[in-house]
C-alpha cells in the first residue's frame, strides 16, 4: 500500500511537470479558419504602427479581414500628428478569443478592438468592461446609421452602445456569365435576377444547368443555407433568447431544401476557406455563390479574369452576412481619443473609400445618395453598377436577432448537413442535432 | 568555544540551504504561477458556472453531471485512446529504425537526413493543415482518394467518417512526431559505445540481433523517456484534430482535450470544461502510475539476468 502511494505522488508529481512543460503547445497552433462567419481566411497576424514616434496617444487598434484601414489611418495621423496608431489585424476567430480572454482577465485588451456582428452579441454581458459610446457622444452620430445595425450594437434596454457600426453584408447573388451562357440563358443581371426569383425556379434552374452542361448550381451547399437563414425573420433564438429552433419552420425549410439539392446532385459539399474552394472560384464548374457583398474582394482575388463574374439580386430578397462594429474596451484609457478616430472612420466619406478599396459595404445610408457611389461601375463584373444592387439588397434586409449562442448551433446545424450531403437520413441528422445542442445549451 | 562554533556551522548550512533554494526557486515559482494555480483553479471552478465574464455561481457537482450525461464526452475519451495507440506506437517503432539507419556508418549524407528528418516537427503548422487537407480530402481529387481510386475504391471523406478521421489524424501525429523522437533515439545510441557493437560483429550478430541485443538494451532508458512523454502528448492530443476538423470538432475525431478546449473557448461554459479538465487529470495520473509500474517491472527484470 505505502509503495502504491509513494506511485502515486510519483506519477502525479511526474505529470504535473510535463503538464506544466508540454502546457506551451496549445495556444501555438493557429487555427485555419472554416467558420463561414470569417471574412477573409488569413491566418497571419500583422503589425503595423502608422503615425509618427513620438506622438502624445499611441491606441492599438485590433482588425480583421481586408479592410484596407491602413490607408484611411494615414490620412487620419496626417490630420492628427498627436496620435499614432498600432494596427494589428488578425485572423477572425483569434481575434474574438483573444479578447474574449484579455477582457475575462483584465488585461491585455486593445484600445479600439473590432467585433463581428454576430460575435458582439458574446460581449454584450460584460458591459462593465467597455466604454458606453453614448458616454463619448455616440448620439451625435446615431441618425448617421442604419437603424436595425445600430440596433444591434447596443444592449437590450438600447441605454449602452457597445460600438460603432462599420459595414454591414447584405447578401446578393453572384454568378458566373460562362456557365449561364453555356446552358443557354441570357446572362444579364435583370434577365439572371427575373430567371431566378423564387427558390422553386432556383431549384429548377440548377437542375436544367446540370442537364445541359454538367455544372453544379454551387460548389458549397452550406452558403444556399446561410442564403436562405439570413432570409428567415427569426432564427435559433427569439428575442428573449429562448432557443425556437424546434418550432422555426423557415429554418427546417431551409434545411430541407439544401438537403434536397443535396439528393438531387446539383450543389457541392466543399468546406468554405479552404483551398479547393478558393480554386472552384475560377473554373466553370459552377454557376452561382450566394454571398454578401464583402465576399467580392474573395472572388476577385480568386478569380482575377474580369467579366465572368456577376451580380444579381438573390431569390426572394436578401439578408444580412456579417459586418462588424469598433468597439472600445474600457481598458484603454485614451477613451476621447480613440473614440474621435473611429466616428471618423465610420464616417459617410471613409466608409465610402471602404467600399471602393475591399467593397466593405456602407452602414451609413447618406453614402447610397451620393452621386459617386451611385455611380460607381466595377469593370471586374462588366462594368455593372454594383452599388445599385448592394443597395437594393441592403434594403431589403429584415434584421434578425442572433442570440449569444448563435454560432454553436449554427455549426451544429453545418455538421448535419454536411452528414446529409454524404447520403445520411436527413431527420435521423436533424434529431441528432438538436440532441447535440440540448447538450450545449445545457451548459449556459 | 565549542558552542559558538556549532552554531556557526548550523547557519552556514542553512545559508548553504538558503541558496540552494535560492537557484531553484525560479523553476518553482514560475511553476506555481503557471502550472500549479491554473491547475488548482480549475479544480476550484468546476464546482461553478461561469461564462467567463460574469460572476460565477456555485452548482456542486452539476457540471460533472452534465459532462458524464454527454455521450460526446465519452467519445473524446474513446477517441484520445484509439488516436493515441495509433500515433504512438507505429511513430516509435519507426523513429528506432530511422534512428539506427542514420547512426549506421553505411548511409552517407547523414548530416542532412537528420535535418530532413526533423523538419516536420519544425514545421509550420498551418502549412501541415493546409497540407493534409489537401492530402486526406473528401473530393474524389484528394491525394489519397485519388490514389484509392485507381484500386476501384469510392472516395472516402476523410473528416467524416469513423476510422478514416482516426487514421488521417494519427497520420498527422506520426507525421510532426516521428523526426523529434527518431533525434532523441539517435542522441541515445549515440552514446553507446562503438566497442559493443565491434564485440557484437565479431561474435557474428546480424543487424537484427545488434538491434534486439545491443541497441535495445542500452536505450532503455531513453526509450522509456520517449514512451512517457509520447504517452502524456497522446493524451493531450489537441492541435492535430482542432486543425483538420476545423473548430467544429466533430464527434468522430474529437479528443479530450478538443473537448474541453470547446467547452471553454466556443461555449463559454467554464465550468464543464474544467470539470473535463478534472477527469483527463485523472486519467492521466493512472495511466502514468501505470507506466510508471511496468517501468519498474523490467528494470528489477533485468537486474536479475
Amino acid at each position: 500500500m505505502k509503495n502504491f502511494l509513494k506511485l502515486l505522488l510519483a506519477a502525479l508529481f511526474t505529470v504535473s511537470i510535463l503538464v506544466a512543460c508540454g502546457g506551451g503547445d496549445e495556444d501555438s497552433n493557429a487555427d485555419s479558419s472554416e467558420d463561414d462567419n470569417a471574412e477573409e481566411a488569413g491566418t497571419e497576424t500583422t503589425e503595423a504602427q502608422i503615425g509618427s514616434d513620438d506622438a502624445e496617444v499611441e491606441l492599438v487598434f485590433w482588425e480583421f479581414g481586408n479592410t484596407g484601414y491602413d490607408v484611411l489611418i494615414e490620412e487620419y495621423v496626417e490630420a492628427n500628428p498627436h496620435v499614432s496608431i498600432n494596427l494589428i489585424n488578425q485572423d477572425m476567430n483569434d481575434l474574438h478569443d483573444n479578447l474574449f480572454t484579455s477582457i475575462s482577465a483584465g488585461s491585455g485588451a486593445p484600445d479600439i478592438a473590432m467585433v463581428e456582428e454576430a460575435q458582439i452579441e458574446r460581449f454584450k454581458v460584460a458591459e462593465d468592461q467597455f466604454y458606453n459610446l453614448y458616454d463619448l457622444g455616440a448620439d451625435q452620430v446615431e441618425g448617421d446609421f442604419l437603424e436595425w445595425v445600430w440596433r444591434s450594437g447596443q444592449n437590450g434596454e438600447g441605454s449602452f452602445q457597445f460600438g460603432l457600426p462599420t459595414d454591414i453584408g447584405p447578401t446578393v447573388m453572384f454568378y458566373r456569365t460562362d456557365v449561364f451562357e453555356e446552358a443557354g440563358y441570357d446572362s444579364s443581371p435583370e434577365a439572371v435576377s427575373e430567371l431566378l426569383s423564387t427558390w422553386e425556379d432556383f431549384a429548377n434552374v440548377a437542375q436544367e444547368i446540370n442537364d445541359k452542361t454538367g455544372a453544379l448550381m454551387t460548389d458549397a451547399g452550406e452558403l444556399v443555407y446561410n442564403a436562405r437563414r439570413d432570409q428567415a425573420t427569426e432564427t435559433y433564438f427569439n428575442s428573449d433568447d429562448e432557443f425556437i429552433l424546434e418550432e422555426n419552420n423557415q429554418i427546417k425549410d431551409a434545411y430541407d431544401y439544401v438537403a434536397d439539392l443535396f439528393d438531387a446532385g446539383l450543389v457541392g459539399d466543399i468546406p468554405l476557406w479552404t483551398p479547393e474552394w478558393f480554386a472552384g472560384m475560377d473554373d466553370a464548374s459552377y454557376a452561382v455563390f450566394l454571398g454578401p457583398a464583402w465576399m467580392q474582394g474573395v472572388i476577385k482575388d480568386n478569380s482575377p479574369e474580369e467579366g465572368i463574374w456577376s451580380i444579381t439580386t438573390m431569390p426572394e430578397g436578401a439578408g444580412n452576412w456579417g459586418g462588424s462594429y469598433l468597439t472600445l474596451p474600457s481598458e484603454g484609457e485614451n477613451s476621447e481619443e480613440a473614440y474621435a478616430f473611429i466616428e471618423w472612420l465610420t464616417a459617410p466619406e471613409q466608409q465610402f473609400k471602404a467600399f471602393q478599396g475591399y467593397g466593405l459595404f456602407p452602414s451609413t445610408p447618406a453614402v447610397y445618395e451620393m452621386t459617386e457611389f451611385q455611380e460607381y461601375e466595377d469593370s471586374y463584373f462588366g462594368g455593372l453598377n454594383t452599388a445599385q444592387v448592394f443597395s437594393e439588397a441592403a434594403e431589403a434586409v429584415i434584421p434578425v436577432y442572433k442570440g449569444r449562442n448563435y454560432y454553436p448551433v449554427d455549426d451544429e446545424i453545418k455538421e448535419a448537413l454536411d452528414n446529409v450531403s454524404s447520403g445520411s437520413d436527413r431527420e435521423d441528422e436533424w434529431e441528432a442535432m438538436l440532441d447535440r445542442v440540448g447538450s450545449v445549451l445545457e451548459r449556459q | 568555544m565549542a558552542t559558538k562554533e556549532k552554531s556557526r556551522k548550523l547557519t552556514e548550512r542553512k545559508q548553504n540551504a538558503l541558496s540552494g533554494y535560492l537557484f531553484v526557486s525560479p523553476f518553482f515559482i514560475l511553476f506555481a504561477i503557471f502550472g500549479l494555480f491554473p491547475m488548482v483553479f480549475s479544480f476550484y471552478l468546476s464546482f461553478f458556472r461561469w461564462d467567463g465574464l460574469t460572476p460565477m455561481t456555485y452548482v456542486g457537482l452539476k457540471n460533472f453531471e452534465i459532462i458524464f450525461n454527454d455521450s460526446i464526452f465519452f467519445s473524446s475519451i474513446w477517441n484520445t485512446f484509439l488516436m493515441g495507440i495509433m500515433g504512438t506506437f507505429p511513430q516509435i517503432i519507426v523513429a528506432l529504425l530511422l534512428a539506427f539507419a542514420l547512426n549506421s556508418a553505411l548511409i552517407r549524407f547523414s548530416n542532412t537526413f537528420r535535418t530532413l528528418v526533423f523538419l516536420p516537427y519544425i514545421t509550420s503548422v498551418v502549412a501541415v493543415a493546409i497540407i493534409f487537407s489537401l492530402i486526406f480530402n473528401n473530393q474524389s481529387f484528394g491525394l489519397v482518394n485519388y490514389i484509392l481510386s485507381m484500386f476501384d475504391v469510392e472516395p472516402i471523406r476523410w473528416n467524416q467518417e469513423y476510422w478514416p478521421v482516426k487514421i488521417a489524424i494519427s497520420t498527422m501525429v506520426f507525421w510532426r512526431w516521428v523526426g523529434y523522437n527518431t533525434i532523441i533515439f539517435l542522441a541515445g545510441m549515440q552514446s553507446i559505445p562503438k566497442e559493443l557493437y565491434e564485440a557484437a560483429k565479431i561474435d557474428g550478430a546480424s543487424i537484427g540481433q545488434q538491434i534486439r541485443l545491443v541497441t535495445l538494451p542500452m536505450l532503455k532508458p531513453v526509450l522509456m523517456f520517449v514512451v512517457f512523454t509520447a504517452t502524456i502528448g497522446a493524451l493531450q492530443l489537441f492541435t492535430e484534430p482542432f486543425i483538420f476538423l476545423g473548430r467544429g470538432l466533430r464527434e468522430e475525431g474529437i479528443t479530450m482535450v478538443a473537448y474541453l478546449w470547446r467547452d471553454a473557448f466556443g461555449y463559454n461554459s467554464f465550468g464543464t470544461a474544467s470539470a473535463a479538465a478534472i477527469v483527463l487529470f485523472a486519467i492521466i495520473i493512472v495511466i502514468t502510475a501505470i507506466n510508471l509500474l511496468i517501468t519498474n517491472r523490467v528494470g528489477r527484470s533485468k537486474k536479475v539476468q
